[in-house]
């Protein structure tokens, strides 16, 4: 791949997505780069990258967006957060709530689904009194294809061996030829949409969980900077937003307190 | 990058195991079964007998006392070993098969794999916790999505993840995981699951590079053995290799830095006696 193809991808990328790429990716854009080339029947990353500089707002520039994102998730990923939750959290919330019986969670980059369909697991298991409140479970993510595995919520083999207790893969998970798909009660649950979190947001309900984890390690500052704020707007007084392991809101937004419960670090609006 | 599906399709497609050797894996693995029960089910099992029985009397295993039963035998070399041996004998058609795809030094899987479980085999000796009698069979096993895997790669593939190793400083495991969304390591796991074997080897296998992932100690134990067969390797190849176990695995398996030192070596002499009983059965 040439220098100008390289950096034009690296700028359009992160002028759609905010994701920050560096001289020596090209070998991950490269090869994200060169999968959907052949998918698309395109004969080389040359040609690819042409029809994008013509067409920067097309089709094909989408599909090159949603190539260089990186999906990776299990389901019960890192397991303390959803610890912390059933334990904690989520008592002390329903506690709060206990008048207005409202409760919202948004999981803010949901790729295929497993960490939404973890919590809606967790729920169900530990705390089902929460499913009879008036409850909205949303998950955005501003890949199509991933979305549309979400919403389907089908995962192979290898995908329900990443975290999910057998336990909980036969109680709520049907088989489907050599695949195994989450029940429809549960899908049914579930509000998924397409959402870029650097561009305008869709209305969302006032949240009491966000998960946003390993997502803002991609972004460049100014962009992290704009979606803490963003949430800290819409977190109710008390809620708590988790980011991944690798990432903080110190010296990004310090309006938000750092909160540890045990090997759990999340974060909450300070009082005042 | 590659066709996940038929990448599981594979994996599912391969030759089942014995059914002997499934059972007694599932036997050594159950707390409720004693030598009696190993001993019963292998006496059933005629070649795997002939091969304990030689396995037993071995120059490896020398002792004044000629054994000739296979309770006998599976008391002197212990549930471990027996089922480490019936597994070898199972799988070696399959460790054995040319990897060519895999870079350097990969075409001899059965090597490494034999190393690694010679190294599971010392382990008692040297680390403070318990070794789980199945470490030996994962560590036997461990790379043994490499053999499906291989089958998918190509030169532009091995390219890209030998850059992304070299750039982002990523490990074999990760690289695989960020360029093609699956691993050898859980590739492996795959395998196991495919042949039934008991779920702590499908553990083992899947979490050989990233023991951390699981709570069970059987996957720190197996990571040991893979770094400790690498080393063991280069020393037959005459390179050096520094071992870099970090910390929180070497007090997972109770094991200090000085013992370290001296359980590499022994584990490369016994290597020599050891891979002679895995090569005959």
């Amino acid at each position: 791949m040439n220098v100008p193809d390289f950096d034009f991808i690296c700028s359009f990328i992160r002028q759609e997505a905010a994701i920050v790429l560096e001289r020596g990716k090209e070998y991950l854009v490269e090869s994200r780069l060169q999968t959907l080339a052949r998918k698309e029947s395109i004969a080389s990353i040359d040609v690819l990258i042409q029809q994008v500089r013509t067409a920067p707002k097309g089709p094909l520039a989408r599909k090159v967006v949603d190539a260089m994102t990186t999906n990776e998730t299990s389901f019960f990923r890192d397991i303390h957060p959803f610890e912390t939750l059933k334990k904690t959290i989520l008592p002390e919330l329903i506690a709060k709530r206990g008048t207005d019986k409202q409760f919202n969670i948004w999981c803010g980059a949901a790729s295929t689904g497993q960490e939404i369909y973890s919590m809606l697991m967790l729920i169900n298991e530990h705390l089902p009194e929460l499913l009879t409140w008036n409850f909205k479970f949303v998950a955005t993510d501003l890949c199509q294809d991933v979305l549309a595995k979400s919403k389907l919520g089908r995962y192979n083999q290898l995908e329900v061996n990443r975290g999910l207790p057998a336990a909980m893969l036969v109680k709520y998970f049907t088989r489907t030829g050599s695949d195994w798909e989450v029940r429809e009660d549960l899908r049914r649950r579930v509000d998924f949409k397409e959402m870029n979190l650097v561009k305008d947001w869709l209305p969302l309900p006032q949240l009491d969980i966000v998960m946003l984890r390993n997502v803002l390690i991609y972004f460049d500052v100014e962009s992290k900077k704009a979606i803490l704020a963003k949430i800290r707007r819409l977190l109710r007084p008390g809620g708590y937003l988790f980011l991944g392991g690798a990432e903080t809101t110190f010296n990004v937004d310090d309006a938000f307190e750092r909160v540890m419960f045990d090997k759990t670090t999340c974060y909450r609006v300070k009082k005042g | 990058m590659i066709d996940i599906k038929k990448l599981i399709e594979q994996a599912n497609e391969l030759s089942p195991l014995p059914a002997s050797t499934v059972r007694l894996a599932r036997l050594v693995s159950s707390p409720e079964s004693d030598l009696n029960d190993v001993a019963e089910l292998i006496e059933f099992d005629q070649g795997l007998t002939v091969k304990l029985l030689r396995a037993a009397n071995s120059s490896a295993n020398a002792s004044a006392t000629r054994i000739s039963n296979v309770k006998e035998a599976v008391g002197r070399l212990g549930t471990a070993q027996v089922m480490a041996l019936a597994m070898a004998a199972s799988t070696r058609p399959f460790l054995q098969s040319r990897i060519h795809n895999y870079g350097p030094g990969e075409p001899n899987l059965w090597r490494h794999s034999v190393a690694a479980a010679v190294a599971a085999e010392v382990a008692p000796h040297f680390c403070r916790v318990p070794v789980p009698p199945e470490t030996l069979t994962t560590a036997l096993l461990h790379d043994i999505g490499k053999l499906v895997m291989s089958r998918f790669l190509n030169p532009e593939i091995l390219n890209f993840i030998k850059s992304a190793q070299e750039v982002d400083h990523l490990g074999e495991r990760e690289a695989e995981s960020l360029l093609l969304s699956v691993d050898h390591a859980e590739l492996g796991g795959l395998i196991a699951q495919h042949w039934e074997l008991p779920e702590r080897v499908v553990q083992g296998i899947t979490h050989h590079h990233n023991p951390e992932k699981s709570e069970d100690v059987i996957c720190a134990f197996t990571y040991m053995a893979n770094q400790i067969a690498k080393r063991i390797e280069a020393g037959l190849d005459g390179r050096r290799l520094n071992l870099l176990i970090p910390d929180d695995i070497l007090e997972q398996v109770g094991l200090t830095k000085s013992s370290l030192d001296n359980y590499c070596p022994i584990a490369a002499s016994r290597f020599e006696q050891l891979r002679k009983r895995y090569d005959a059965v």
